[in-house]
């Protein structure tokens, strides 16, 4: 096999770039060659997603009851629709969805940052630490949540026994039989299973810190606030932005944790919009109104998943200008 | 259903064929009317522990020959056949029997090929569900005892009842044959059903002053015993379970609003119509207050009732940290192993609550003593949702002959349950589970006040979510007594007009 180097490959490729004001047609002509090597996994791509993701959207304009065979499901436009909407418990779950989303994200990242900014420097154990800190996200979320579910339990839960012995508490802690603590305790426990993904990701960002910056800052008098501040925390602004969309994206979609510890209650505290999407196709069989909330869950995906290729794709489009 | 299509019987000459199904035909006539005969000698007003024991082993069934008078011996065919089997936690018995049915439906007939797949009870329905819409399924599906009629409404399923393969309607519990009726017909036979009873620690109550071999005879009496308990030994008295979408939760709360006259629909009453909602009845509020007392006035439940299903009370039940709970027959062989894998003090503490372990019944209301009646069915697929789009009528009527005769539905239900066909209760292997399984005439004599859930499609909806979303929203104070009994009505008559 032969390849293509030096002055006349680069005059070929040259040939073949597309001008920016070419047509879609014909910059995909001009490519064709790339177009036909990624064709077998377009295709495939099409089988799995794009078809499931049009019938889920044609789904959504019927109404399935429970007494008819999905073929003879009845077409009902946009009512799927208004009656997720003009529901008194949507408004409840999408509250419930935005905080466990904000609140699970939010900590996570400032968790995985403090743990990468702490694990950043060298000290002896260090390999150990970064090991043991990355248990929680290899662990079956499955796994973790039956174990946090006993940990928590309200009559023989380790934490509320502990309490107990402490003296903080005369009884165990309600934690998730509690309309009020449930969400709560559930986020503490998305954030234990999460946060080392952000620390991974954050790590991997630290590494681009140039250290002569730090030096001269350093040299200049920065305190070590201002240090991270002024030169650290810049460079990790692009790695952050990812780190915290494809946080937001995996907690709107989190399922297992919610589901395995309270099933969305106690009375629907804990129901957030995935666990109500399930409820309704597999527990209630309505897969019209649940195809609908599924179409709506992706269009909100579809925009974080925007801004996150945009966040990707940002250097390259820089680059690209240049 | 087709019959016969591509099948071809062994070759022979058609004057011996014809003697030798007469011949069965006429030995098995007299097995089918005393099966008849002896479902009306069985009186279901006499139904007790004593009772049950008095008639078991007193009948003698010839099964193959029976079975062959329905679909001749020799005959050659496939079917094919999805059930929940015995699984890897289930006990030696269960795996044996399971086996040695297998062996003897190919004894009885030898040309019929089968093609048979065991899938948990967690996933039948999904899968069934799923090879459904994938014209997937097999011509022979059970399925537990409302799961049928979702079925059934659809038109998924086939007409079937017992007189098909030979039996009488009158060899069957009239809860168990309403169970598989949609609109007046029947579209199944029932293979097992069984009731619960209520399990006490004796020593628990003891310990908190009550006598300990008398267990609460009304559900007032658990309100009280259970606050009781809880007053002076300081651990759980009675053992709600109140987890959303799941199924233990009617189970065990619909006993007592039948107790006290209420409902979800008509279902308790003698010729339900389910055309009426009955769950902001005053029996139904009359009960949820009793759990409201138990949990949040006295606390004498479980905290974790709310995320608790029965298998999270074992744990604390063999740990003599809870003194009483409706329980499956099975419950005292679980408890057995659990005591069987403790170790140290466990282990002492855990044999000393086997020890104290009683069965009694399910105590009674102002209305009725009631339970739910439990169970499974077998079904015949429509030939067009089948795979090949061809149900082989004779092999199926085979294999259910076989799976619902007096032998087997007693032999496939050995450990936690009871046979479908009544004449099974006659059976010698009747009588062995009596004298093995302890406790098994206790839960067996609640069958006679098994009410089963309304055979409606729209039922899994109402007694898995709507149920225990009502009593979740009492428990915690999200709404009042009356405001969940409300609101629940509201669901349900939501989800009966078509709504969400």
């Amino acid at each position: 096999m032969t390849s293509a180097t030096g002055p006349a490959a680069m005059s070929s490729a040259s040939t073949r770039a597309p001008s920016r004001r070419a047509s879609l047609g014909q910059r995909i002509w001009t490519q064709r060659a790339d177009y036909l090597y990624v064709l077998p996994a377009l295709v495939v791509m099409l089988i799995v997603i794009a078809y499931p993701v049009y019938y889920t959207i044609e789904l959504s304009f019927f109404k399935t009851p429970t007494s008819l065979q999905l073929k003879d499901k009845i077409f009902v436009g946009l009512e799927n629709y208004t009656t997720i909407l003009t529901s008194g418990s949507f408004w409840q779950v999408t509250w419930q969805t935005l905080i466990w989303t904000f609140f699970s994200t939010l900590f996570a990242f400032l968790l995985g940052l403090g743990a990468a900014l702490a694990l950043h420097g060298e000290f002896v154990g260090r390999g150990v630490l970064r090991a043991l800190l990355l248990i929680p996200w290899v662990v079956s979320a499955v796994a973790a949540s039956y174990v946090w579910k006993w940990l928590y339990h309200s009559d023989f839960g380790a934490i509320g026994a502990l309490l107990v012995q402490l003296g903080l508490t005369d009884q165990p802690i309600n934690f998730i039989d509690n309309r009020s603590t449930a969400l709560a305790s559930l986020i503490v426990v998305n954030v234990w299973k999460e946060f080392s993904f952000a620390m991974i990701m954050l790590m991997a960002g630290l590494q681009t810190v140039p250290e002569q910056l730090l030096r001269a800052a350093r040299v200049d008098g920065a305190s070590p606030w201002q240090r991270f501040w002024h030169v650290t925390f810049p460079h990790l602004a692009g790695v952050s932005t990812v780190t915290v969309l494809l946080l937001t994206v995996q907690n709107f979609n989190s399922f297992i944790i919610p589901w395995i510890m309270t099933g969305g209650g106690p009375a629907g505290a804990s129901d957030i919009w995935i666990t109500q999407i399930y409820q309704l196709a597999f527990g209630r069989q309505r897969w019209g109104v649940a195809a609908a909330y599924s179409v709506l869950l992706f269009l909100i995906m579809m925009v974080l998943g925007y801004f996150y290729v945009r966040a990707l794709t940002r250097g390259d489009d820089a680059r690209a200008g240049a | 259903m087709t019959n016969m299509q591509g099948r071809h019987r062994r070759p022979g000459s058609p004057l011996r064929r014809q003697v030798f199904a007469y011949s069965i035909a006429l030995a098995a006539t007299v097995p089918l009317l005393s099966s008849t005969a002896f479902a009306q000698a069985v009186d279901v007003s006499k139904w007790s522990p004593d009772y049950i024991r008095s008639i078991a082993g007193t009948e003698t069934f010839d099964t193959a020959g029976q079975c062959g008078s329905v679909v001749p011996n020799d005959y050659s065919g496939r079917v094919s056949y999805w059930y929940t089997g015995p699984f890897e936690a289930d006990p030696q018995i269960a795996h044996d029997q399971d086996k040695a049915f297998w062996e003897a439906f190919k004894a009885a007939y030898p040309n019929i090929q089968t093609d048979v797949q065991s899938i948990t009870y967690n996933e039948l329905l999904d899968k069934f569900r799923t090879a459904l819409l994938g014209n997937a399924a097999p011509m022979v599906v059970r399925l537990q005892i409302l799961g049928g009629v979702e079925f059934a409404a659809k038109g998924y399923l086939n007409p079937l009842k017992p007189e098909d393969v030979g039996y009488a309607s009158a060899d069957f519990w009239p809860g168990a044959l309403k169970s598989v009726t949609w609109e007046g017909e029947s579209y199944g036979i029932p293979t097992n059903n069984e009731t619960m009873g209520f399990i006490w620690n004796a020593k628990i109550f003891a310990d908190a002053g009550l006598d300990p071999e008398k267990p609460p005879a009304t559900w007032d009496d658990v309100v009280a015993y259970s606050k009781q308990i809880h007053d002076k030994l300081g651990i759980a008295g009675y053992g709600l379970v109140a987890k959303q979408n799941a199924g233990n939760t009617p189970f065990r709360f619909m006993p007592e609003v039948w107790a006290y006259g209420g409902g979800a629909l008509d279902e308790a009453s003698a010729n339900p119509t389910y055309e009426t909602v009955e769950i902001n009845s005053e029996g139904t509020k009359k009960a949820l207050q009793t759990a409201v007392d138990m949990y949040v006035r006295d606390k004498s439940v479980p905290t974790s009732a709310l995320t608790n299903t029965q298998a999270e009370n074992q744990a604390p039940f063999i740990a003599g940290q809870l003194a009483m709970m409706i329980a499956h027959p099975a419950e005292y062989a679980k408890m057995l192993d659990l005591a069987s894998k403790a170790t140290g003090a466990d282990k002492e503490m855990a044999d000393a609550v086997v020890e104290n372990m009683r069965y009694g019944l399910i105590p009674e209301g102002p209305a009725r003593r009631a339970v739910v009646f439990g169970g499974s069915n077998i079904h015949v697929v429509q030939p067009e949702y089948v795979e090949g789009g061809q149900v082989d009528e004779q092999a199926v009527k085979a294999l259910i002959c076989m799976w619902t005769s007096p032998e087997w539905s007693t032999k496939l239900s050995w450990v936690g349950s009871n046979p479908g066909h009544l004449g099974g209760f006659k059976t010698e292997w009747m009588k062995e589970r009596l004298d093995t399984i302890k406790f098994l005439d206790v839960t067996t004599s609640m069958l006679p006040n098994g009410i089963p859930f309304p055979v409606l499609p729209e039922a899994p909806e109402i007694m898995n979510i709507i149920v225990p979303d009502m009593l979740q929203n009492a428990l915690t104070g999200a709404m009042t007594v009356d405001e969940a009994a409300d609101d629940a009505a509201q669901k349900i008559e939501a989800l009966r007009g078509g709504g969400l």
